[in-house]
C-alpha cells in the first residue's frame, strides 16, 4: 500500500509537476454530486462509486488530480469505467480488483504502462470510479473527460469527434473473464461488442478504454471537466448548508467556471411516465417520455421530456427548448439533487435547468454523432441559448 | 366494511402521548391518552387500562388488538438492547469493493458486534438466474462455528436474491445446522428490493432489533392475557397495513414508520376518502401525504434509519414548517414570512392570544373567529386574551390568514399527481387554525370526528399489506403471465403475514425496465392487500 501511495507522487515528480489537488472524501463527494447533475438524468447511482472511493481513501491510498496542460505529450493514459445496466450495478457492486485487472490487461495488450486515469464522462458511477481506480493504481487523475455530461454509448465522446478512438478496449468481469476489443477506428462497433460482452457477463462490465497519449488528452478532451463538476457540486453543497437556492448557486458556478449561462426554465412535478421498449429504433436502449405539470411559477404550463437513459429533448407547452448535445437536468428544487431517469417516479417534483454543451461537443462532427438527428429527431440542432433568450 | 360489529383496540405510540381507542365497526366507543413511557410498553398498558375502565366491556369480546409502535426505531436510534448480528453476504468474487457496514456510524457498528462477524461468501446470482459462482456452503459453516455463542441473530444478503432466493435459503439452512434454532435468521429477499447495499443494511438492522420486538410483543401478550383479552395482536407496518405480531417479531424493521402511516390510515378510515391528500397539522409542522386506494403513497427515496441508508418502504411525506404555533413575521400590516420558527408547546406563554409577545398562526385564527371548538392541548380555553388579538389591525390578520392559505395550497399542490381538485382530510391539533374554504386544487376539506386519535384508529383497520417482485424477459415470457406469477407470490406473502388468501386484492403493479440492456427485461412489482384471519 505504501509503495503504491508513493507512485502517483513519483509520477508527478518524474514529469516535473508540482501543481496538484488532493482528492479527499469531501472533494469526491462534491465532484460526484456535480457530475451527477451534469449527467443529465443518466450516469447511474452515485452511491457505489462514492463508497468505493471512500474505501480506497480509508486504506490510506492517496488520490491526486492534475491539470491536463501539465501532462507530458508522450505519456500513456486510459479511462477506467463501468459499462452496462445501471440497475444491475446497484445490485452487484464490483469486486475490488476489477479495474486493476482491466488496466493491467490493457497495458499487456499495448505493451505500455498506464500512467494516469481519465474519467470517461460526468456521471454518478463513472466519475468516482476513475478516482477509485487512480487511488488503487497509484496514478494521478487528469482534469478532463470525454463529454462533460453523460451519454448512453461509448463512442459519443469529444475524443472520437477529435480523432481519438475507443480501441483497444479491455472489458472484464468480477470472475476475471477478459475480453479485448480492438476495432481500429470503428468506434460504433467497439460499443456494440463491449455491450454484448457486458450482457454475456451478467449485465455489467468493467472496462479500460480510450488509451491515449498526453497530447491526445490535451487535443481531444473536455479540458477541466472535473473542475467544472467540482464547482457545480461545491455550489450545491454550499446552498444546502446555507439554505440558499441550489439552482441559483449552480447557475452562478457555471458562469464562474465555464463562462456560460444556464437556464432555469420550468418547475413542476412528474404526472405521467411512458416507457417503451424500442429495440428497433433505439439499438437496444430504453426510450421513454415524461410529462411534467407546472407548479408555482410554472403553473398552467406543461413540459414534455424524452429520454434514452439520459434526457434528450425538452418541450415546454409544445415548444422545443433543448436538443442534444445540450444538457437537461431536473433537480429537486430544495436540495439540488438530480432526478435520474432510472429512479424517477410519478409525483417527483423538480426544477428543469438547461446548460449549453461544451464547445468541443458542438463541432459539426459532434452534432452528427450525438445531435438531434442521431437520436431520431427530424430537427436541426439549435443551441440552447438561441431557444431560451 | 371490515369486521363490522367486532370490538377492536388500537394504540398509537407517539413521542409524548400514547393514544388508545376502542372501536366497534366505525364507531369509537372509548379513547384514551397516556404519557409515553421510556420502555414504550408501560404507556400502552396504561392506555389499555384506561380504555377498559372507561368502557366496561367484556375483555373476552375483543377480537383484535393492534398497535403502531416506536420500539424498534428507538432501539436503533439509541443503540440500545441491539442484537449481536452475524453478517453474511453471498456475492464474492463480486461486491468486495464495498464490504458490509461501509458508511455505518461507528457506535452502531460496535453495538451490533462490528466487523468481526462480517463474511463475504462466494455465491449469489446474476440477474438472469445464473450463479455468479456456486455457493460456498463450507465457508458459511466454518464462519458459523467461529461465531457460535457470540451472535444473537444472523443477516443473510445474496446478490439478486429478490429474484432468486435460492442461495439465501441454502445459506440459512447451513446457519441453522451449525447455530441451532435459538439464533434468528433474517433473509434479505424477505426485507426489501433490488439495491444490494441498502437491502443489506435493512436486513442487518432488522436482525439487530428482533429481540427488542420479541420482548415488546411478549410483554403485550402477557398484559392483554392478564386482563382477560384473548384476541390476537397485530402491529402496523410502514405502509399503514398491519401484520400479525408473530410475523412482526421476524420483521421488526417494517415498523419504523408505523406512526405516520397509521395516522394516514386513520384519516382515510374516519373520512371514508380513499384518494386524496391527508394534511396533518401540528404545533410546529404540517405533514402532507398523498393517499391512493386508502394507503399512503410510498417514498422512492432511500430512508435513513439511525444513520444508515436503507430501502425500506415508507410513506412519502412532505413536511413544511407550518403549525398552530408558527410565528407570523410582519412589518405593520404586511406579512413578511410565516415561521419557520414556532413557539411550539410554549404557545400558552408566548402567543399573543395568551398575553404573550408573539403573533402566531393560532392567534390569527382566534382573532378572525375561526376557532369554534376547544383544542385538546388547552385545559381551559383556546385563548385567554382573545380581545388583545382582536384589537390588531384587520388588514394584518387577513394578510396572515391569506399567507397560511397559500402555504397550505402549495404543499397540497406539490403532493398531488393530478390536475383535478382532490379531497383533503385535515387532522391533527392544528387542523382548526388553517383555512379550509376556497382552497385551490382541493375539492372539499374534511375534518372527521376523533381526528385527535386518528393514528390509534388507523391501527384497527385490519388489512394486511404485502408485495413481491420478479425480473422477466418479455421476449421469453408473456407479460400477463409474468404479472400473474408475481401476483401469486405477493398473495403468498400476504397470507404468511396473516391475511385470508381469498380476500387478497392487487393494489398496484409496477414495471421497471432494465436500462442500458438490449432485449425486453423488466422488473415487475406487485403490491396486494387482504383481510385478517379470524
Amino acid at each position: 500500500m505504501k509503495g503504491q501511495q508513493m507512485d502517483a507522487r513519483r509520477i508527478l515528480a518524474e514529469w516535473g509537476v508540482d501543481k496538484y489537488q488532493i482528492i479527499d472524501k469531501e472533494a469526491i463527494q462534491e465532484i460526484t454530486l456535480g457530475a451527477s447533475i451534469l449527467a443529465t438524468g443518466g450516469g447511474g447511482d452515485p452511491e457505489i462509486g462514492l463508497l468505493w472511493t471512500y474505501k480506497v481513501i480509508d486504506e490510506g491510498k492517496e488520490i491526486v488530480m492534475i491539470d491536463p496542460m501539465d501532462v507530458p505529450d508522450e505519456v500513456q493514459t486510459a479511462s477506467p469505467a463501468c459499462l452496462g445496466a445501471a440497475l444491475v450495478l446497484t445490485e452487484k457492486p464490483p469486486s475490488e480488483g476489477v479495474l486493476n485487472l482491466a488496466i493491467r490487461r490493457l497495458e499487456r495488450y499495448l505493451g505500455r504502462s498506464i500512467q494516469a486515469t481519465i474519467p470517461v464522462e460526468c456521471g454518478g458511477v463513472n466519475s468516482p470510479v476513475a478516482y477509485a481506480a487512480a487511488g488503487e493504481l497509484g496514478v494521478p487523475v487528469i482534469d478532463v473527460d470525454g463529454m462533460n455530461r453523460a451519454f448512453p454509448e461509448l463512442q459519443m465522446t469529444s475524443w472520437v469527434t477529435h480523432g481519438v478512438h475507443a480501441s483497444p478496449t479491455v472489458s472484464v468481469d468480477d470472475r476475471q473473464n477478459v475480453t479485448v476489443i480492438d476495432t481500429g477506428d470503428d468506434d460504433v462497433l467497439a460499443e456494440t461488442l463491449a455491450r454484448q460482452a457486458a450482457m454475456a457477463y451478467g449485465g455489467i462490465s468493467w472496462i479500460a478504454t480510450y488509451p491515449m497519449t498526453g497530447s491526445e488528452v490535451k487535443d481531444a478532451s473536455i479540458i477541466n471537466s472535473q473542475s467544472i463538476a467540482w464547482a457545480v457540486g461545491k455550489a450545491v453543497m454550499r446552498a444546502r448548508r446555507e439554505h440558499l437556492d441550489p439552482i441559483e448557486e449552480l447557475l452562478s458556478s457555471l458562469r464562474k467556471e465555464r463562462q456560460v449561462e444556464g437556464f432555469r426554465v420550468f418547475r413542476g412535478k412528474i404526472v405521467d411516465i411512458h416507457r417503451e421498449f424500442g429495440s428497433e429504433t433505439s439499438k437496444g436502449f430504453t426510450l421513454g417520455k415524461i410529462l411534467m405539470e407546472g407548479i408555482e411559477e410554472s403553473r398552467g404550463s406543461t413540459a414534455e421530456l424524452d429520454f434514452q437513459n439520459e434526457w434528450l429533448n425538452l418541450r415546454v407547452d409544445g415548444k422545443v427548448r433543448c436538443l442534444p448535445p445540450d444538457l437537461i437536468a431536473i433537480l429537486d428544487s430544495e436540495t439540488g439533487e438530480p432526478i435520474r431517469t432510472d429512479i424517477m417516479k410519478y409525483g417527483y417534483r423538480g426544477t428543469i435547468v438547461l446548460i449549453p454543451a461544451h464547445e468541443r461537443m458542438r463541432t459539426p462532427k459532434g452534432i452528427e454523432m450525438f445531435g438531434p438527428r442521431h437520436f431520431g429527431y427530424d430537427l436541426d440542432y439549435v443551441p440552447v441559448e438561441k431557444m431560451n433568450d | 366494511m371490515t369486521m363490522a360489529g367486532q370490538l377492536r383496540i388500537g394504540f398509537d405510540v407517539g413521542g409524548t402521548f400514547t393514544d388508545g381507542v376502542l372501536m366497534e365497526g366505525r364507531e369509537v366507543l372509548a379513547k384514551a391518552k397516556a404519557l409515553t413511557t421510556q420502555d414504550v410498553t408501560g404507556g400502552i398498558i396504561n392506555a389499555l387500562d384506561e380504555i377498559l375502565t372507561q368502557s366496561s366491556i367484556d375483555p373476552a369480546a375483543i377480537a383484535m388488538v393492534s398497535l403502531g409502535t416506536t420500539h424498534t426505531t428507538n432501539a436503533i436510534i439509541e443503540r440500545r438492547s441491539l442484537n449481536k448480528v452475524g453478517i453474511f453476504r453471498l456475492g464474492a468474487p463480486a461486491t468486495t469493493a464495498i464490504p458490509p457496514l461501509t458508511g455505518w456510524p461507528e457506535d452502531l457498528k460496535t453495538a451490533i458486534g462490528g466487523p468481526e462477524f462480517v463474511h463475504i461468501i462466494r455465491g449469489g446470482s446474476e440477474y438472469d438466474g445464473r450463479d455468479i459462482v456456486p455457493l460456498d456452503e463450507g465457508a458459511i459453516a466454518q464462519a458459523c462455528r467461529k461465531m457460535k455463542g457470540k451472535v444473537d441473530s444472523v443477516a443473510i444478503t445474496g446478490v439478486f436474491s429478490p429474484i432468486l432466493p435460492d442461495h439465501e435459503e441454502r445459506a440459512a439452512k447451513t446457519v441453522r445446522e451449525v447455530l441451532g434454532d435459538e439464533v434468528h435468521i433474517t433473509l434479505s429477499h424477505r426485507i426489501a428490493t433490488i439495491s444490494l447495499l441498502e437491502r443489506e443494511n435493512s436486513t442487518i438492522l432488522n436482525a439487530s432489533v428482533i429481540t427488542v420486538m420479541q420482548r415488546a410483543v411478549n410483554s403485550l401478550k402477557d398484559a392483554t392475557k392478564e386482563r382477560g383479552i384473548s384476541a390476537p395482536l397485530f402491529i402496523v407496518q410502514n405502509d399503514g397495513s398491519v401484520m400479525s405480531a408473530d410475523y412482526a417479531v421476524d420483521y421488526p424493521i417494517f415498523t419504523v414508520a408505523s406512526g405516520p402511516a397509521a395516522s394516514v390510515r386513520g384519516s382515510v378510515y374516519l373520512s371514508g376518502i380513499e384518494d386524496g391528500v391527508v394534511v396533518d397539522i401540528g404545533g410546529t409542522s404540517t405533514d402532507v401525504a398523498y393517499i391512493v386506494k386508502g394507503f399512503p403513497r410510498e417514498s422512492s427515496i432511500t430512508v435513513n434509519i439511525g444513520g444508515v441508508k436503507t430501502n425500506i418502504r415508507c410513506p412519502d411525506l412532505l413536511s413544511i414548517a407550518l403549525g398552530g404555533g408558527t410565528i407570523v413575521k410582519h412589518q405593520d400590516e404586511e406579512v413578511n414570512a410565516l415561521g419557520p420558527e414556532s413557539v411550539g408547546y410554549n404557545l400558552v406563554r408566548l402567543a399573543k392570544s395568551f398575553g404573550g409577545p408573539l403573533l402566531t398562526v393560532h392567534d390569527a385564527a382566534v382573532a378572525l373567529d375561526k376557532l369554534q371548538q376547544k383544542l385538546d392541548v388547552f385545559k381551559t380555553d383556546f385563548a385567554t386574551q382573545a380581545e388583545e388579538v382582536k384589537a390588531l389591525p384587520k388588514k394584518l390578520l387577513e394578510n396572515a390568514w391569506a399567507a397560511v392559505k397559500v402555504t397550505v395550497e402549495e404543499a397540497v399542490d406539490k403532493m398531488k399527481t393530478t390536475a383535478e381538485p382532490v379531497p383533503a382530510i385535515f387532522i391533527g391539533g392544528g387542523a382548526m387554525v388553517v383555512p379550509k374554504e376556497g382552497l385551490s386544487g382541493v375539492s372539499e376539506v374534511l375534518s372527521p370526528d376523533h381526528f385527535e386519535v386518528g393514528g390509534a384508529v388507523g391501527t384497527t383497520i385490519a388489512e394486511i399489506g404485502a408485495y413481491a417482485e420478479g425480473v422477466v424477459d418479455l421476449d421469453q415470457e408473456d407479460r400477463d403471465g409474468a404479472i400473474a406469477r408475481v401476483t401469486e407470490h405477493a398473495k403468498d406473502n400476504a397470507h404468511a403475514a396473516g391475511a385470508i388468501r381469498e380476500t387478497v386484492d392487487v393494489m398496484d403493479v409496477e414495471e421497471i425496465p432494465f436500462t442500458y440492456m438490449p432485449g425486453k427485461r423488466e422488473k415487475i412489482r406487485v403490491r396486494v392487500k387482504g383481510k385478517i384471519l379470524q
